[in-house]
């Protein structure tokens, strides 16, 4: 079987096996869990496959439903598209999906009809599946539609809890707004361009750029869409359903959710900013997709850091790396692109990693309230160590994946700055720093108050979590090291490819439509051409530095052989004696810096800030539907006023 | 090499831990003192620390109230080997003025063995750095002794 | 190949790397103390006192609390003394430089962040609050010092690149030989001034020790270590106290070739310690200690606004 036909049976075999645990899965939890992983590994097979060809050998998989080919130039049937961009993102989007139904096994054992929830999660797996692989515009919108609808579900499949159905409410409010949003746009597209085909689309827009500029439709459609795909990215104004969805939703959706589903908005902006609209080269496009990015970082970070639920301060977290994202993404240019995708990928496995962590503190002793946990590292090793690693890669400690794509994007924000001499440019790469301190500052608090410090008396009895779930934990803590020292390698093999396709619409219009078309319609080749700036940071070397370094130094130490008494031999805790915490010389007893008392004089100098932000995150669904409404009135002006 | 610069420099770099159980507070400034221009206990390497896990000599003053006996076991049960006591002044001693009262519990010696009694009331300065220098030599014996 | 190899761990283990920049390290701690002595009119302790302090130290017990996490209490001094080890290998010394091609300004920033990292993760690894404290304040610290650093470090770098961009070390380093000291540019003497006083917040010193105030919170971060482990991060303050002035002497005063590199090595490491004198040792001998939130407030206020001041004047190509 030739491996053309390898993405349409990945998504149809995701939503046949939606069908098939709907049937099935009733009568056993076995059935429906069986159905999942089967489906999703296949899923992941499939995709995995596609690597060689689509991302190393530069094709791109044109696939007509129902060999419904274009007739005489105008696509009638829908499309599937996949090129190497898609598959980047078709790849985490399996991966994610797979290590989220294995860590499910155990972690749902609690909760009762979990068909339920496999229905909604190979629904939701099946449509992300479709949107990075789909061509066609309106299915494009069935896909986040359908998307929408089960994550909204699944957020509310704990429905015993009143929260849990207040943050599927506003998630539904607020995502159908981008919905409609998104459908506005394509009505509109539709009606100036008359098809509903991307390639064809992107070609005839591309026709117009080259002949005087864009048409207030085409504008106004891209205003509407950038906002559809903005609300589904969660990007500032539109982030306030994430910090409720979060806390509540099982963990095993929640890594989904905050790595995939809100991917799936990143790639609705990639896909139509740079191959549909092909808009990136225009400077006040740029500057407002980097000044929303920039925003969207600082404050998901500031916010993040006056949390103390475990989940809640995860789920800002997640939109202020997407500000990461969206910033390096409206750069327009090549390593800007590379650092944003490369975010992308490092995003969705290091907090996959720490909502599993999260997750397994949760299942484990039924709190994710920092300021109630403590000293579970001795009780949860593996977990510790997991969370660590993930804490290390968001926070961009070298020589984990965080820190090599942050630096890319560090680069690529000053680099636009010097070459378009815009000051703009260089206050984001300071925000950018600035931000990723606070980021360490916000994970070093979840460790310290969680996994480090004292064992409160209630958990004493915590145990590590199961296998199941401490596998995919392992894997992903292992490919965060990874990708971060061999990041050269997954750039030629994952995000040069992707960057390559997004760069260059023509290729992507010529497969679909047949080789000339965009020439026909003078499509751009290349919106910004592609240059690297990627060889003073070499994991490899400085890693071997540090190995030769510490075993010198071990080396030193174990040739010194003297008596240096005994280190620990108490295992019970103890209330006097040697081994005992120092507490200016009081006895012991249980005290430990709870999440909320840390970092005072930063939070003492900054009140009138987190003040106001606190003020503004009322909580109440009109007013965050107002600040979506409002944002859409801005941007759509915006762009009418600004975008030629 | 090692261990010759180890016993050495245990005698070189001695970190004070300063207790005040129930002291008057005139041991305890003369203390301070020492570390003034005037009397520069710094250039025999002397430091205050501020943890008992760091210290080499701990510095007791005061009768041992009642109140901070229990404290002061416990502090120095935590002091991590070797380490000296040095008590200061005539109070941990003898229990001074206050021998007697029912809320004193000296001498030191019913609790640990001290290295070195520094005396006056309160203790002058000189004495004060000629004991800690005294037991930092004690410190460097015992140093020896745990290699052997 | 073999001579190559030999080369390698020569620089490594020998200079600049592990014997060099301890020997070193530790060797200005002991001049620090002693000129501090001196300004106060004392004798003070010998120059060599650092290394009695980290053999005192090795000779000592190491005790490990019971509430404390082994791995991590034990790891985190190694990590941080390591990492700062490997740093030394990719500053460049004027002439002579060793791995400089490899890392760049940032990624040199983000190095530094780890021994503050393993600083805080092993404190908060001891279980003891008073650790707690001192972590949270070395976070608040590095807060604070990082957005000044940054804003210091990209006015260079607009400086150096001109129109194109650039953060690679030995780009400046080779600017400055060709246009002279960066100080010397009028534009950018707030950014060295902002990078001068981030030195000292970065190592921890007098007045920035919030993280360490043996007076407040006993030792913070320290409280628990004793022993080997604790001499260990008594490296890593030494260590930095090289590390930073050296940076600051690559970034500001670099450019000098004077043909040798004996003399060039010499004379970075003299103009190292001439930074380092003016950074840490006199505020030390004059200043108190900050209060935390005085310390955040310091560095994003005065301190960022030299930065930014530097960063404009030099985008605007003065």
């Amino acid at each position: 079987m030739s491996y053309i036909h390898f993405p349409v049976i990945a998504v149809m075999g995701q939503f046949l096996a939606a069908f098939l645990v709907a049937i099935f899965g009733s009568k056993s939890r076995k059935a429906s869990q069986a159905i999942t992983l089967i489906a999703s590994a296949c899923a992941f097979v499939l995709v995995c496959l596609l690597i060689k060809p689509v991302a190393l050998d530069g094709q791109i998989i044109s696939y007509w439903m129902g060999n419904w080919e274009p007739v005489s130039g105008y696509a009638i049937g829908i499309g599937y598209e996949m090129d190497a961009l898609g598959l980047f993102f078709a790849v985490l989007v399996s991966f994610i999906i797979l290590m989220s139904a294995i860590y499910s096994l155990r972690y749902l054992e609690h909760d009762e009809a979990v068909d339920r929830y496999y229905t909604l999660f190979l629904m939701l797996s099946g449509s992300l599946l479709g949107l990075v692989m789909t061509g066609d515009l309106f299915n494009m919108f069935i896909m986040i539609e359908i998307m929408t609808f089960s994550a909204v579900g699944l957020t509310a499949f704990r429905n015993y809890i009143p929260e849990a159905l207040e943050a599927a409410m506003k998630y539904l409010v607020i995502g159908s707004v981008g919905s409609s949003m998104t459908l506005a746009g394509v009505a509109l597209l539709y009606a100036q361009t008359h098809t509903l085909n991307m390639a064809q689309v992107a070609a005839k827009i591309g026709a117009m750029q080259a002949s005087g500029g864009l048409t207030p439709t085409v504008v106004f459609a891209f205003g509407l869409m950038f906002v559809g795909f903005g609300i589904k990215s969660f990007m500032f104004p539109f982030h306030t359903p994430v910090a409720d969805a979060h806390p509540v939703a099982p963990t095993s959706f929640s890594m989904v959710f905050s790595t995939m589903v809100i991917k799936a908005g990143v790639y609705g902006l990639i896909r139509i900013a740079y191959i549909v609209f092909q808009v990136m080269d225009k400077s006040s496009v740029q500057i407002l997709i980097t000044a929303f990015g920039c925003v969207t970082m600082f404050l998901g970070v500031t916010m993040a850091l006056a949390q103390h639920d475990f989940k809640r301060l995860l789920a800002f977290h997640s939109i202020s790396q997407i500000g990461y994202i969206i910033t390096a993404l409206g750069l327009g240019t090549a390593l800007g692109l590379t650092g944003s995708l490369f975010h992308v990928m490092n995003h969705t496995l290091f907090k996959a990693l720490l909502f599993m962590c999260a997750g397994a503190v949760l299942h484990m002793t039924g709190s994710k309230n920092l300021d109630e946990l403590g000293g579970l590292s001795k009780k949860m090793p593996h977990t510790t160590i997991c969370f660590l690693i993930a804490a290390f890669s968001i926070a961009g400690i070298p020589p984990f994946n965080g820190f090599a794509s942050k630096w890319m994007i560090y680069q690529a924000t000053y680099e636009k700055a010097v070459e378009s001499g815009n000051f703009f440019y260089a206050l984001v790469t300071v925000v950018a720093v600035v931000v990723s301190v606070l980021t360490l500052a916000s994970f070093i608090k979840v460790t310290m108050s969680v996994f480090f410090g004292q064992l409160p008396e209630k958990y004493k009895d915590a145990k590590e979590a199961p296998a199941s779930m401490l596998i995919p934990m392992w894997i992903t803590a292992i490919l965060c090291l990874g990708t971060g020292v061999l990041y050269q390698l997954v750039d030629r093999t994952l995000t040069a490819p992707a960057v390559a396709a997004s760069l260059t619409p023509a290729n992507y219009v010529d497969k679909m439509m047949g080789s000339g078309y965009a020439a026909s319609f003078s499509v751009k080749d290349a919106v910004a051409t592609a240059v690297q700036h990627m060889s003073y940071w070499n994991p490899v070397l400085w890693l071997t530095l540090l190995v030769i370094v510490m075993l010198g130094v071990f080396i030193v130490i174990l040739s010194g052989d003297n008596e240096r008494g005994p280190v620990l031999k108490t295992k019970e805790p103890v209330a006097d004696g040697k081994y005992a915490t120092f507490f200016s010389g009081e006895k012991y007893r249980h005290s430990h810096m709870g999440g909320s008392d840390l970092f005072w004089g930063f939070k003492h100098d900054m009140k009138p800030y987190f003040d106001f932000i606190e003020e503004k995150h009322s909580g109440v669904l009109t007013d965050y539907t107002l600040w979506t409404i409002v944002a859409m009135a801005v941007i759509v002006v915006y762009t009418f006023v600004f975008v030629k | 090499m090692f261990k010759k610069m180890i016993a050495k420099s245990m005698s070189k770099s001695p970190w004070i831990y300063h207790m005040n159980t129930g002291s008057c507070n005139g041991c305890d400034i003369e203390l301070v003192a020492c570390l003034t221009p005037r009397f520069d206990a710094e250039r025999f390497g002397f430091k205050l620390a501020g943890s008992p896990r760091h210290a080499d000599i701990v510095v007791v003053s005061g009768p041992i109230t009642s109140q901070s006996k229990d404290r002061l076991i416990r502090t120095l049960e935590q002091v991590p080997k070797p380490f000296c006591v040095v008590s200061l002044g005539s109070c941990p001693k003898s229990g001074n003025v206050f021998k007697g009262s029912y809320s004193v519990e000296a001498p030191l010696d019913k609790y640990v063995n001290v290295d070195v009694s520094v005396a006056g009331c309160a203790c002058k300065p000189e004495t004060i750095i000629e004991g800690l220098y005294k037991a930092t030599l004690i410190l460097q014996k015992k140093r020896e002794a745990m290699e052997k | 190949m073999v001579q190559n190899m030999l080369m390698n761990l020569l620089h490594i283990f020998i200079f600049p790397g592990l014997l060099f920049v301890t020997v070193i390290g530790v060797l200005m701690t002991g001049i620090d103390r002693k000129l501090v002595a001196r300004m106060q009119k004392r004798v003070g302790p010998p120059i060599v006192q650092g290394f009695y302090d980290f053999f005192k130290l090795m000779g000592k017990e190491s005790i490990v609390p019971e509430a404390a996490n082994k791995p991590a209490f034990l790891a985190a001094p190694i990590i941080g003394y390591v990492s700062l080890v490997v740093m030394v290998l990719f500053i460049p010394m004027f002439s002579f430089s060793v791995y400089s091609g490899t890392a760049d300004m940032i990624v040199l920033i983000y190095l530094l962040t780890i021994p503050g990292v393993a600083l805080i993760v092993g404190g908060t690894a001891s279980g003891n609050p008073y650790a707690g404290v001192g972590a949270s304040r070395e976070m608040v610290a590095m807060i604070g010092y990082e957005l000044p650093l940054i804003l210091s470090v990209l006015a260079v770098c607009r400086k150096v690149g001109g129109s194109a961009m650039t953060f690679s070390l030995n780009e400046i380093v080779n600017w400055q030989a060709a246009n002279g000291c960066a100080l010397f540019q009028w534009a950018l003497i707030p950014a060295a001034l902002a990078f001068l006083l981030v030195i000292p917040g970065e190592v921890g010193t007098q007045p920035f020790d919030v993280a360490e105030a043996e007076t407040e919170i006993l030792e913070g971060p320290l409280i628990e270590y004793s022993g080997a482990p604790l001499a260990m991060f008594k490296l890593n303050t030494a260590l930095k106290m090289f590390i930073m002035p050296a940076m600051f002497v690559a970034l500001f005063l670099g450019g000098v070739h004077t043909g040798n590199v004996v003399l060039d090595v010499v004379l970075f490491i003299l103009l190292t310690g001439l930074v380092s004198f003016i950074t840490m040792t006199v505020p030390h001998a004059i200043a108190a200690r900050f209060k935390v939130e005085r310390l955040f407030k310091f560095y994003w206020t005065l301190v960022a606004a030299l930065g930014l001041v530097s960063l404009v004047l030099v985008w605007f190509g003065l």
